[in-house]
């Protein structure tokens, strides 16, 4: 019947990256806040379920951005076990039964893990391993690019939910990470639950993906489903957010501030708030010549 | 518009105009007369404004010289010498002579500035609309408008001759080869002959014969006159083929000996080459049938036919070299003093046909077999290592570069960081709980994992998806922007280039105002008041009616607020200038 559409087998893969920063989470808990992590992960399985249902060939993956790890939730490297993997009791859909089931359990070790180190673990950093995430998220989609069968084409995208502060350490890995994305192809959206965040507005906005700081945390869902489930190419023809400028601006590397007109080393590319004569990072000196002075004239009274 | 570092030419004392005495100055680029106890100039004329002079005939008594200007006025000079008339009339030929020099310079000049400025506009349509914008209507000179456009125009526009260093020099033109041969001579019934000989020719034979050149700006003037010049060059021996009988009284016999000294220079400059024999060279064909010449035997014993194929190849030296040298020869061609275009040459005692012919095979010729002897083995050396190296072999050295010595390379890869700390402080504070431990934080979340139960159906409350969908509807919170019309959706066509056009004006008088500052000399004192004046002329008759125009049309925004902003700035500046300026002045 449909012999044209089954000519070309078209999935789509989502990848989300979670951010499961347990000491911003546990936080917002203590904080008596709203948005909590299994509210959160709860949304998260409805986004999934949802992008599986829209159509059969649809891929998912979901990866947490911990604080010492980066590692798959879904699909799980570890063989389910018997007795958490059971059949539906409530007629569900296997497979959206298995990817409940499975964010639930590894998030579950993620945590314990966590509890358990926390007696010998001093001061916790509070920053989540988004790159590393990212590049995971990345060499996934190129395997699965890999292992495509022939006849069949795979677009993927990346859709990162996050909660804690950008972490400047991991600036250039997660840049190179993004620009990697963008010679893929692959989109980065951006869903933020709290702060804003000037790297992923870059991101986004290189990738072509969409950049939203939700106002209302409650209706995560709603957002989700709302703005991140249809597919990048389908997104033109609706209405959505508009593209928000995004910020450009470079840190100087004396104080780290985001500047808008900086002294640029013409040899090693640092970038100063402030004219220093001796670059501090190639100890390049530099001769400037300052405008000339203007000679006083003298007026001479008649 | 007096610049002080102009080159006077020429100074003549005891001249009236309008029956006041002064002095007569000729400068540069313009002629200038100033009244006599003054400094400065009273009448000053460009010589590109200059359109002729016309001189007073000797036999009236008045020694008067008149200038006419392009745009129709004149006004005339009387030179009045108390010495004696000769000394009055020597005055006027001095002036005369240099205007007849200078005037022509500055004619071709203008004109060819007019047509690259017309092309210009041609091409331009934007430059073209502020022209009109701007000059037209009078809001400021053309030469203004030009100055700021210099860049746009190739050859540089000021026009002095002083400053032409830095214009690109013009391609040369060469030489036809056949320049002498094609001075046609006319036969005038009697026995003469006339020659026609162009300003083009002129230029020829000088670039050619550079000998011939300085001759003619040694005898001109004193020995002989222009006609004279030429009509003896056409009869001496030396433009003829055969140039045995060289008699010392013609002035062309120095050339001759300059040639034969040039000739042995070029033999000895470039025919040394030893990869080309040219003693083994015969002036044959290679096939029988191409023309049937097995034997040369022209190698003529005729001396004068050697000389003759000896002169053709000096002539065609001298051509080839004319195009190279005439750029470092110098003064190069419009210096000649003849004007109309056309000269007249008679001579009376022509006899000789001047005809040409084109004898090919020149080159191998005995005369040249005297390379042979000479020998530099440098540059023979020279040129076999030419011969024998190929670029594409060399073995290609790679400089190895500075290597970059860098201390702090972390720097590098650290992203902004202020924003954070900024953020997770509101963060902190909002939630009230900054003294959180990440220990506690991280036991709070394990409980509730730990007491993680289904609750798929509590995910998504109606009332929140409501208002989120609010948010997310056209004109809702997060969709700001996209409800309204695209600006350019709603200004029409039309308008948007009225708009644009008034931008370009303005930006133009505002750049020609702030190209003022500092306020250095007395002329930008001057300009930059005349720019403010101009300024408010602009807002009153362009921006005003504009404005209005606008404000029928109900925008939700105010398109001129830049525009008078940008206004307001200017002004602002001038006001706080003219206050300071003011106040130094007691």
């Amino acid at each position: 019947m449909d012999g044209i559409k089954t000519d070309k087998l078209e999935s789509s893969l989502l990848i989300v990256i979670l951010d499961t920063n347990p000491v911003w989470w546990g936080k917002k808990k203590i904080a008596q806040d709203p948005m909590t992590l299994s509210h959160c992960v709860d949304c998260l399985t409805v986004l999934a379920n949802s992008h599986l249902m829209v159509s059969h060939n649809n891929k998912l993956a979901v990866i947490a951005a911990h604080t010492d790890i980066s590692t798959f939730l879904y699909p799980s490297s570890q063989p389910a076990r018997p007795d958490i993997f059971k059949l539906p009791d409530d007629g569900q859909y296997e497979v959206f039964n298995s990817v409940e089931s499975q964010l639930r359990t590894q998030l579950k070790t993620l945590i314990e893990a966590d509890k358990a180190q926390v007696d010998y673990m001093e001061e916790q950093s509070s920053d989540s391993l988004l790159a590393g995430a990212m590049c995971m998220a990345l060499c996934y989609i190129h395997r699965l690019e890999k292992e495509c069968p022939i006849g069949e084409s795979l677009t993927a995208r990346i859709l990162i939910l996050k909660g804690s502060d950008d972490c400047p350490s991991q600036y250039m890995n997660f840049m190179n990470a993004v620009f990697t994305a963008q010679k893929q192809n692959v989109v980065i959206d951006a869903c933020i639950l709290d702060s804003e965040s000037g790297l992923l507005q870059q991101a986004c906005d290189i990738t072509g993906g969409t950049y939203l700081n939700i106002p209302q945390a409650q209706g995560l869902l709603q957002y989700l489903l709302w703005v991140f489930l249809p597919d990048p190419s389908s997104r033109s023809k609706m209405a959505l957010p508009p593209r928000a400028q995004v910020d450009y601006r470079a840190a100087c590397f004396c104080h780290r501030n985001l500047i808008e007109i900086g002294y640029v080393c013409s040899v090693c590319l640092s970038i100063y708030c402030s004219f220093s004569p001796i670059c501090s990072t190639c100890q390049t000196t530099f001769k400037i010549i300052g405008p000339q002075k203007l000679v006083k004239k003298k007026i001479k009274k008649p | 518009m007096s610049k002080s570092s102009e080159e006077v030419l020429l100074i003549v004392k005891n001249v009236k105009n309008k029956k006041t005495d002064g002095t007569l100055y000729l400068m540069g680029e313009r002629m200038a007369w100033m009244l006599e106890s003054k400094n400065v100039f009273n009448i000053s004329y460009m010589y590109a404004d200059i359109k002729a002079q016309k001189i007073s005939p000797d036999s009236k008594e008045k020694v008067q010289l008149q200038v006419i200007l392009h745009d129709g006025s004149a006004n005339t000079f009387l030179f009045n010498n108390p010495r004696s008339r000769q000394t009055q009339m020597q005055d006027r030929e001095s002036v005369k002579e240099l205007l007849q020099q200078l005037l022509p310079k500055f004619k071709r000049k203008i004109s060819a500035e007019l047509e690259e400025k017309n092309r210009l506009l041609q091409e331009d349509p934007e430059s073209f609309q502020l022209y009109k914008d701007l000059v037209v209507s009078g809001v400021i000179t053309p030469e203004e408008f030009w100055a700021s456009r210099a860049h746009m125009l190739p050859s540089s526009t000021s026009s002095s001759s002083s400053s032409g260093g830095k214009t690109a020099p013009a391609q040369n033109v060469g030489v036809s080869p056949a320049f002498l041969a094609d001075i046609k001579p006319v036969t005038d019934g009697a026995n003469g002959l006339k020659y026609n000989l162009t300003q083009d020719i002129i230029q020829s034979i000088f670039k050619t014969y550079p000998m011939v050149k300085k001759k003619h700006a040694e005898a001109v003037p004193h020995q002989v006159s222009d006609c004279e010049f030429w009509s003896r060059f056409f009869q001496s021996h030396y433009f003829h083929r055969d140039r045995h009988a060289l008699s010392s009284e013609d002035i062309f016999t120095e050339c001759a000996k300059n040639d034969e000294e040039v000739m042995k220079d070029e033999i000895t400059k470039n025919v040394n080459d030893p990869l080309v024999d040219l003693t083994q060279m015969k002036d044959q064909s290679l096939e029988d049938d191409y023309r049937g010449i097995v034997d040369d035997t022209r190698t003529s014993n005729n001396v004068s036919n050697q000389a003759m194929i000896r002169r053709f190849n000096q002539h065609s030296t001298l051509v080839l070299r004319a195009c190279t040298s005439a750029s470092t020869g110098g003064v190069a061609s419009e210096n000649s003093a003849v004007e109309g275009g056309r000269k007249e040459k008679d001579s009376s005692r022509k006899s000789k046909s001047n005809e040409v012919n084109h004898v090919n095979g020149g080159v191998a010729h005995p005369t040249n077999g005297t390379s042979d002897s000479v020998e530099e083995p440098h540059r023979k050396k020279k040129r076999i290592k030419e011969k024998i190296g190929f670029e594409d072999l060399d073995d290609k050295e790679e400089s190895e570069g500075v290597t970059l010595r860098l201390t702090q390379m972390d720097r590098y890869l650290h992203g902004p960081t202020p924003s954070s700390s900024t953020a997770s402080a509101s963060v902190a504070s909002r939630l009230g709980h900054d003294d959180v431990t990440s220990e506690d934080a991280i036991l709070s979340v394990a409980s509730e994992v730990e007491g993680w139960g289904s609750a798929r159906h509590m995910v998504l409350g109606s009332t929140e998806a409501l208002s989120v969908l609010g948010e997310l509807s056209p004109g809702g919170a997060l969709m700001s922007g996209t409800s309204l019309q695209q600006l350019h959706q709603q200004v029409s066509p039309a308008t948007r280039d009225e708009i644009k056009q008034n931008y370009n004006a303005m930006c133009e008088l505002l750049r020609h105002f702030w190209s003022c500052f500092p306020v250095s000399s007395k002329s930008l004192e001057d300009k930059v008041v005349k720019m403010r004046q101009t300024l408010e002329r602009f807002e009153m008759s362009k921006l005003a009616p504009l404005k209005e125009k606008l404000s029928q049309y109900h925008y939700a925004m105010n398109l001129t607020g830049h525009l008078e902003e940008m206004l307001r700035a200017a002004y602002l500046k001038f006001d706080a200038w003219q206050a300071r300026r003011n106040a130094r002045r007691p």
